[in-house]
C-alpha cells in the first residue's frame, strides 16, 4: 500500500518531529525505503530550524547516471520546491540530491503540513520527472525492420518494464511475474477484465490495454531473462492527451506503480476469498450442529475453533453466565445430597416395609360363659 | 441445468438413505478395537458394493458402505482455471477444519475433491435424516459458493480496472 502513496510516511514523521523542536541535539538519520531509496536527514543543535535532506535512488533507465540527478529532474525539483526548500550544490557525497529546508521560512499550521508532505514526496517527484522526460523528450529509436527499440525501466528491483516510444503513441509493456499459481490465475482474470473495460465506449479516453501470454512483437530481441514470465504481458498505449497539463503527473505515477497496484489487488482478492470461505464454513457447521440428537446444551458446550463462537460466548451477558454457573453448581450439590438421601430413604423403606407386618385380628376374643 | 442437479441430488439422497444402516461392529482382526471397516477393507464380507453416481464427466459421487461406516467422496464441477483454484482452496480450507464438521475426512479419497466418513457413532449422536440433509445441502452450498466466489472475483476485478482507468481520464 505504501507504494501508491507519493508521500513517504517516515519522512513526514521525522520532519514533523524536527520542525516541532523536540530534538535538541545534533540529528543525523539514515533512512531506507522500498529496498533501494536512501535518505539522509541532518540537523544541528545550534540551528535546529535548518535541515539538510539528501537522497539517492537508482535511475529509472540505464541511460541516466546513478551519481547525479538528470538535468530534467533537477529542474523539476527546483520548480516544485521553489518556496519550501533550496537545492544545495554540490550534493552531499554519496547522494544525488541535497535539499536545505528552513522551517522558519515555511508557512504556519495547515500550510506547513502541506509543505512538509510535498517535501516528503521527493522520491515521487524525481521518478516522475525522469519518466516524463522519457515519454516527452526522447526520440523514437527505430530498428531496421520498422519497429522501435524498447527502453528498459527498472522502478522496483528485478521487475523491469519497457517503454516503446513512437511518433503518435507510447506503449508501456509490463512483463508480469508472480510467485504463486493462484496469484497468476487471479491476476489473469483481472487483466481480462482490464482489457474488456478499456474497450468499452465509456472509457474511450483511457489508455488502451492489451494482454498477451506470449511476449509482444515489440519485445522480440530482448534478453531471455526479461521475457520469461508466468503472468503474461500487459501493454498500455499512452497518447498525448494522457500526458498533457495536470494529467501528466498522475499518468506517470500510475504507470510507475502499475505492477504494485496489480499485486495489491491480488492480495486483497485472496483476503476476500478467505473471508467468504470462513463465513460459509460457519454456516455449514450450524447445519451439522443442528443434526445432533441431544440439542442445544451440547451444541454450546462443544468446543469449536473460530472467532464467531467466541463472539457467541461474548454475546451472553455476565449475569446470565453467572446464573448458568450457579445452577450447574447447585445441581451438582443437590445430586450429591440426593445420593445420601436416597440411601437413607432406602434404609427407611427397608425398615418399614420389609419387616413382617402384623395382620390385625378381625374379631376380638369373646370369653364364653 | 437445475433439473439435472435435482435428479442427481435426489439419487444421492435415496442411495444414502438405503446405505446408512450402520451398527456397531468390533474389529475382527484386533481384540477390543473398533475401526471403520470401510477405511480398512480387510474383511470383504463386511463391505457392500460401492455405488458411483455420475452427473456428468466432471461431477460424481462415490458411496462406499460397510457394516459400521460409510464413506462418501465427491468430485465437484470445475469449468475453468479460476473455478479450479477456488474449489481447491475452499475444499482444502474445509478439510483443514474437519473437526468442526465431525463427519468430514481431512484428506479426500484419491481422484475426488472431498470425502466424508460417517460411522455408527455419528448415527447414534445425530439424526440420520439430518445427516443426509447435511450432505446434500453441503453439495448444493459448495456449488453455490464457488459460483458466487467466481462472480465476486470477476466483479471486483472489473471495479478495480474501472477505477484504475478513470485516473487517466
Amino acid at each position: 500500500m505504501a507504494f501508491f502513496n507519493r508521500v513517504s510516511p517516515a519522512l513526514v514523521e521525522i520532519l514533523n518531529k524536527l520542525q516541532s523542536g523536540e530534538s535538541l541535539t545534533d540529528f543525523d538519520h539514515n533512512l531506507y525505503e522500498y529496498g533501494s531509496v536512501r535518505y539522509n536527514i541532518q540537523a544541528s543543535a545550534s540551528s535546529p530550524q535548518i535541515v539538510n535532506l539528501s537522497t539517492w535512488m537508482p535511475p529509472l533507465s540505464p541511460e541516466f547516471s546513478s551519481d547525479c540527478l538528470p538535468d530534467c529532474a533537477l529542474q523539476d525539483v527546483k520548480r516544485v520546491y521553489l518556496d519550501s526548500a533550496e537545492v544545495v550544490e554540490p550534493s552531499k557525497q554519496g547522494y544525488m540530491l541535497t535539499l536545505r529546508i528552513d522551517f522558519a521560512e515555511l508557512p504556519q499550521r495547515k500550510d506547513r503540513m502541506k509543505a512538509i508532505s510535498e517535501i516528503s514526496s521527493l522520491h515521487a517527484v524525481i521518478l516522475s520527472s525522469q519518466m516524463k522526460d522519457m515519454l516527452w523528450n526522447l526520440e523514437p529509436r527505430y530498428m531496421g525492420n520498422g519497429m522501435c527499440n524498447p527502453i528498459k525501466i527498472v522502478h522496483q528491483l528485478k521487475e523491469p518494464f519497457f517503454v516503446i516510444k513512437m511518433l503518435e503513441k507510447t506503449t508501456v509493456i509490463y512483463p508480469m511475474r508472480f510467485k504463486d499459481d493462484t496469484d497468476v490465475i487471479l491476476a489473469t482474470s483481472f487483466f481480462q477484465e482490464l482489457v474488456d473495460v478499456s474497450n468499452l465506449e465509456a472509457h474511450y479516453k483511457a489508455p488502451r490495454c492489451t494482454w498477451s501470454p506470449i511476449p509482444p512483437l515489440e519485445l522480440r530481441g530482448e534478453p531471455f531473462q526479461y521475457l520469461t514470465t508466468n503472468g503474461g504481458f500487459v501493454s498500455l498505449e499512452i497518447f498525448s492527451q494522457h500526458i498533457r497539463g495536470t494529467k501528466a503527473d498522475n499518468t506517470v505515477w500510475n504507470l510507475l506503480t502499475f505492477v504494485s497496484y496489480v499485486k495489491y489487488h491480488v492480495k486483497c482478492t485472496r483476503g476476500f476469498i478467505q473471508r467468504k470461505m470462513r463465513q460459509r464454513q460457519e454456516s455449514l457447521t450450524e447445519v451439522i450442529r443442528s443434526a445432533r440428537i441431544r440439542g442445544d446444551e451440547d451444541v454450546k458446550k462443544h468446543q469449536i475453533g473460530g472467532h464467531k463462537n467466541v463472539k457467541k460466548l461474548m454475546n451472553f451477558s455476565r449475569s446470565k453466565m453467572f446464573k448458568k454457573r450457579y445452577t450447574i453448581i447447585t445441581n451438582k450439590i443437590k445430586k450429591f445430597h440426593y445420593r445420601i438421601k436416597i440411601k437413607w430413604l432406602l434404609h427407611r423403606f427397608r425398615r418399614q416395609w420389609l419387616r413382617v407386618q402384623k395382620i390385625p385380628l378381625l374379631r376380638k376374643y369373646r370369653k364364653l360363659d | 441445468m437445475a433439473t439435472t442437479l435435482r435428479l442427481y441430488l435426489t439419487c444421492i439422497r435415496n442411495t444414502l438413505e438405503a446405505a446408512m444402516c450402520l451398527q456397531n461392529f468390533p474389529c475382527q482382526e484386533v481384540e477390543r478395537h473398533n475401526k471403520p471397516e470401510v477405511e480398512l477393507k480387510t474383511s470383504p464380507e463386511l463391505l457392500l458394493n460401492p455405488v458411483l453416481i455420475c452427473r456428468n464427466e466432471a461431477e460424481k459421487c462415490l458411496i462406499e458402505t460397510s457394516i459400521n461406516s460409510i464413506r462418501i467422496s465427491l468430485k465437484v464441477k470445475q469449468a475453468d482455471e479460476l473455478e479450479n483454484i477456488l474449489a481447491k482452496k475452499f475444499l482444502r480450507f474445509l478439510s483443514m477444519r474437519a473437526e468442526s464438521f465431525q463427519v468430514l475426512r481431512r484428506k479426500p479419497v484419491q481422484g475426488y475433491d472431498i470425502s466424508f466418513l460417517i460411522t455408527n457413532y455419528h448415527c447414534e449422536d445425530m439424526h440420520k435424516h439430518k445427516l443426509i440433509d447435511f450432505i446434500v445441502q453441503f453439495m448444493e452450498d459448495i456449488d453455490k459458493e464457488i459460483s458466487e466466489l467466481k462472480l465476486s472475483v470477476n466483479t471486483r476485478g472489473r471495479l478495480v480496472a474501472t477505477e484504475f482507468l478513470k485516473q487517466f481520464i
